[in-house]
């Protein structure tokens, strides 16, 4: 072995000492970064993994339904089909959505849509290609399900409203959650309520949400559930609502605007509570499109308003049962006494006439309110004072909300002797109090407030704070202290005024099942503006037209109902609201068996 | 005959049963959702190969010696051919069809490189530079053509390969020193003439979370799956990641991450020990072998064994790009699990003909 080999394996061996410690050193590098994955980071990448595999699936709860007091249905859940496509897994898209485009019917420009949703989408989740199918539309699809892969057809529920616009003021509508519900812990997909009973009764109508964790493989494919805590449903929702009564209410009043309130007279229960005209509260639910919803709020009839409760009226001659009770109560010498009506009242420079031109001669309490006086309630009003008047409307219950909590409500408006107009405070002039005294100027008062006085009126003087829900016992807000004798004098005109001869609602109100009584209310809408102007075209004068009121209680003898009817621009309380009143008499009296009476009342 | 059986290393064949073993376990876990057919398959191969490595263990390396020109010739050749024949897999052509077997020239060029290197400086060494000049011929022929199919990762394997090659050939230091001098200087170079997806991989490699979804994706997942075994794992078939298939790639390159995931922190250093001994047995031999050309053949072996775990492990645990390279004795895949046996083998084989007739033995040595 010479020097030169021997140098070479030499350098050989070095070589291979080198290699030893390079093999150590990179193993070490290795099992470092192992200790550095596999300890020192294992809590955060387990997390990560079981991220990757939990998927936490949230069970919505099923709606509380809401039926009426006989238990007909008044917000349903109807069950519909959903029909989703992960697209990863259609194996040729143009024949399948042809398919589709066939059996569905759909346009050329819903396919073009659906395209570009799948498009944007990720491929292994499903899209949503179609909501709210009904069976017979679904079951084409799902009876093929084998020949489209991808498609899948699921059902849900979604709510529905038999009435539709007959209930759409008082049940509302509901509408995906917004922000401040998502906060409140309600998913972005769940929908709540928006107005009406829907909203009011939100929490026990909408149940809490469920959840399902479930294990999911890479393709977002469920594996297996995990734990399942159940969503608690909403609970069923039974109305005092007469769902006939809303309809024969609203049958009376046709296709005219106004309000219907009818109350149980006992307990302060909403019988029917109907606004005209109505929207389609299931447009909101299939997704309402915003012009739609331009056409309501910029529709001159206001279909969105709740004229039962969110607007306030002059309450025109009905009010002066309020008036006359005013002056039982606080001793006002014309109360008891009696005076002329020669067809108006000289007033300083101005002259306040009586709607009789002719004038009602000789009147006293009772005459001026079956024959609805004006003169007289002039004087009244001015021998009690604008602040008697106040205290008197607001012991009823005028100027407040009645506290049946279905929002926004008007309180209407009871103005007092001081009073401000336009951010400013000035004088009460004399005149306005005898406007006042007629139910007419400042003076603004809801349907149901009229209504709930009626009821008050009827009942003895029990104040009620009317409700919404069936079978709640009466809540008495206050009991009116007033002596039985005034009672029944108010009373008595309230009947005289559909059985006299001169009686306002005389006509309209006669051969019923059931004695009622009543006061009509014809307010001007413009003072004065028919006698000066010449309208030219119905429109304009219709703008013009007086508002008609009719309020009252029946039967006369052991009331039951009380109701308020107001026609918009309507004209005569008499003639155009009278005849609501009396439809809804005759459907309350005909439903009401008398063995349903005696029961009732025992 | 019972001599060649009695004279083989027994620390070698422990570690390649157990790591038989653990491979076939671990990717009976990645495939055994769809099906274990793949996994018979595997189960073949080991056959197939641990016939061919006891048959290798009786040809005397003479023969190796013999054989590795004309292998070197035929391999380049059907280098050539993969432009013209070759199958595109993956936007690539490196497979040529033989009929029952896919067969990748490129990887196979690996180890008859190595071969014919450690026949060219068994009487030579890198340290003359007429030697090693013809020794580079060899390495970039072929390097070329691995380059265009385009298969920049082999490429680089194939090249780091040879030149720790020269190294163990007697390369001296000066030498070695320039020529990583010249290879980063080429950097810049190789950068403005990678593809984009190969851009993508560096990039990607450099910040995983730059495309989760997409070159990322691999890389993020299997460190996910690494990690979240522990230090005891998930449990045998009880690995979310690869279970739910959020692991990419799970019986092939990234096949450890299903083994650190289910078997933790234990058993992925048990893999790394197993890789430590076996890396550390063959450099035992080159060092005993009878002659230089079986210490070179040693070392070349345990060179792209070295590469490989490093590579493939790297990668897997997020510390190297993307790089395809099976995990030895592990991941699946037949042309790849027969050639390593066959590697193996004539290590196996210097070592048998060691034992006893020591040729070349340092003078003052115990052994001597």
């Amino acid at each position: 072995m010479n020097s030169s080999t021997l140098e070479v394996r030499n350098r050989f061996d070095r070589r291979l000492l080198f290699f030893r410690i390079m093999g150590v050193v990179l193993l070490l590098v290795l099992a470092s970064r192992l200790i550095d994955l596999q300890w020192l980071q294992y809590e955060g990448l387990f997390l990560q993994a079981e991220q990757n595999r939990m998927n936490v699936v949230p069970i919505l709860p099923t709606r509380g339904e809401i039926v009426d007091r006989n238990g007909s249905g008044l917000a349903v859940n109807r069950i519909s089909w959903q029909l989703t496509l992960i697209p990863e897994r259609a194996e040729h898209m143009d024949t399948l959505l042809a398919d589709l485009q066939q059996t569905l019917h759909w346009g050329k420009a819903r396919v073009k849509r659906i395209l570009s949703r799948i498009r944007h989408a990720r491929k292994d989740r499903p899209v949503l290609l179609a909501d709210k199918l009904t069976w017979k539309q679904a079951a084409p699809i799902a009876a093929r399900l084998h020949m489209l892969p991808g498609i899948d057809v699921q059902a849900g529920t979604h709510r529905f409203y038999p009435y539709g616009e007959l209930t759409s003021h008082l049940i509302g509508y509901l509408s995906l959650a917004g922000p401040r519900d998502v906060r409140a812990g309600i998913l972005p997909t769940e929908k709540v309520g928006r107005s009406g009973v829907e909203r009011l009764f939100e929490s026990r109508l909408h149940g809490r949400t469920g959840a399902q964790d479930e294990e999911v493989d890479v393709h977002g494919r469920r594996i297996r559930v995990f734990r399942r805590k159940p969503p608690l449903m909403g609970t069923q929702l039974r109305l005092s609502l007469d769902i006939g009564l809303q309809q024969t209410a609203a049958r009376a009043l046709g296709s005219r605007t106004g309000a219907v309130v009818v109350l149980d007279v006992r307990t302060g229960a909403v019988l029917a509570l109907l606004s005209q005209p109505g929207f389609a509260p299931n447009r909101f639910i299939t997704g309402l499109e915003t012009e739609q919803w331009k056409a309501w709020v910029d529709d001159n009839q206001h279909p969105l308003l709740n004229r039962t409760l969110q607007a306030a009226y002059p309450p025109a001659s009905t009010f002066k049962l309020l008036v006359g009770m005013a002056g039982l109560q606080h001793h006002a010498p014309l109360a008891t006494g009696a005076t002329q009506c020669p067809g108006y009242l000289e007033l300083a420079d101005r002259k306040l006439r009586c709607w009789k031109k002719q004038g009602h001669k000789h009147v006293d309490l009772h005459k001026a309110l079956v024959q609805s006086c004006d003169v007289y309630f002039y004087k009244l009003g001015d021998q009690l004072g604008m602040k008697a008047i106040r205290d008197e409307a607001e012991l009823w219950g005028f100027g407040q909300h009645t506290g049946i909590r279905l929002t926004p409500e008007a309180s209407g408006v009871i103005p007092g002797e001081v009073w401000r107009q336009g951010g400013r405070t000035r004088k009460w002039f004399r005149g306005e109090t005898m406007i006042a005294a007629i139910g007419q100027g400042a003076i603004n008062v809801t349907p149901l407030q009229l209504a709930r006085f009626a009821a008050a009126i009827a009942n003895g003087g029990k104040l009620l704070t009317p409700h919404l829900q069936a079978g709640l016992p009466p809540e008495v807000l206050r009991v009116i202290d007033i002596k039985p004798q005034y009672l029944d004098i108010i009373r008595k005109a309230m009947r005289g005024v559909v059985t006299e001869q001169h009686g306002t609602a005389h006509y309209p109100l006669s051969n019923l099942p059931w004695q009622v009584a009543g006061k009509t209310g014809t307010a001007q809408v413009i003072a004065k503006a028919q006698d000066d102007e010449q309208l030219s075209n119905v429109a304009q004068q219709n703008k013009y037209k007086d508002h008609a009121w009719f309020m009252g209680y029946a039967p006369y003898k052991n009331p039951r109902i009380a109701f308020a009817v107001f026609v918009e621009h309507g004209g005569h309380g008499g003639s155009a609201a009278a005849p609501v009143a009396a439809a809804i008499v005759r459907a309350m009296a005909a439903t009401t068996t008398p063995a349903v009476a005696a029961k009732e009342q025992g | 005959m019972i001599s060649t059986l009695k004279r083989m290393d027994i620390m070698l064949i422990l570690c390649l049963l157990s790591l038989a073993a653990l491979g076939l376990t671990t990717l009976y876990a990645a495939v055994h959702q769809g099906g274990i057919e793949l996994w018979q398959r595997q189960v073949i191969y080991w056959l197939l190969g641990l016939g061919l490595f006891f048959v290798i263990c009786f040809i005397p390396l003479r023969m190796a010696g013999l054989f590795a020109w004309p292998v070197y010739a035929l391999t380049l050749i059907a280098l050539a051919l993969v432009p013209l024949l070759g199958d595109v897999q993956m936007g690539a052509r490196r497979w040529l069809n033989l009929g029952i077997i896919h067969f990748q020239p490129s990887e196979l060029m690996k180890w008859v490189l190595m071969l014919v290197l450690a026949h060219w400086f068994a009487s030579r060494t890198a340290a003359s530079f007429k030697d090693l000049c013809m020794a580079l011929v060899f390495i970039l022929a072929p390097a070329a053509m691995i380059v265009l199919q385009p298969d920049l990762g082999t490429t680089l394997v194939l090249l780091s390969a040879a030149a720790i090659m020269l190294f163990a050939a007697g390369l001296s230091w000066r030498w070695a020193a320039c020529g990583l001098a010249a290879i980063l200087a080429a950097l810049p170079v190789l950068w403005h003439n990678m593809h984009t997806y190969q851009k993508q991989r560096v990039l990607s490699f450099l910040d995983p979370q730059s495309d989760p979804l997409g070159t990322g994706y691999h890389v993020i997942q299997s460190t996910i799956a690494i990690g979240s075994g522990g230090i005891f794992g998930k449990g045998y078939l009880h690995g979310t990641q690869a279970r739910l298939h959020f692991l990419p790639e799970q019986h092939t390159d990234f096949i450890f991450a299903v083994l650190a995931e289910e078997g933790g922190l234990i058993a992925s250093s048990l893999l790394l020990l197993l890789y430590g001994v076996m890396i550390s047995r063959m450099l035992t031999i080159a060092g005993r072998a009878p002659t230089r050309f079986g210490g070179l053949i040693c070392i070349g072996v345990a060179i792209i064994f070295t590469l490989y775990v490093c590579i493939n492990i790297g990668m897997v645990m997020g510390i190297l790009p993307v790089v395809g390279v099976p995990l030895p004795f592990i991941s699946y895949g037949g042309s790849a699990l027969i050639t390593m046996l066959a590697a193996l083998a004539l290590v196996m084989r210097v070592g048998i003909e060691s034992k006893g007739r020591v040729y070349w033995q340092r003078p003052g040595s115990p052994l001597a």
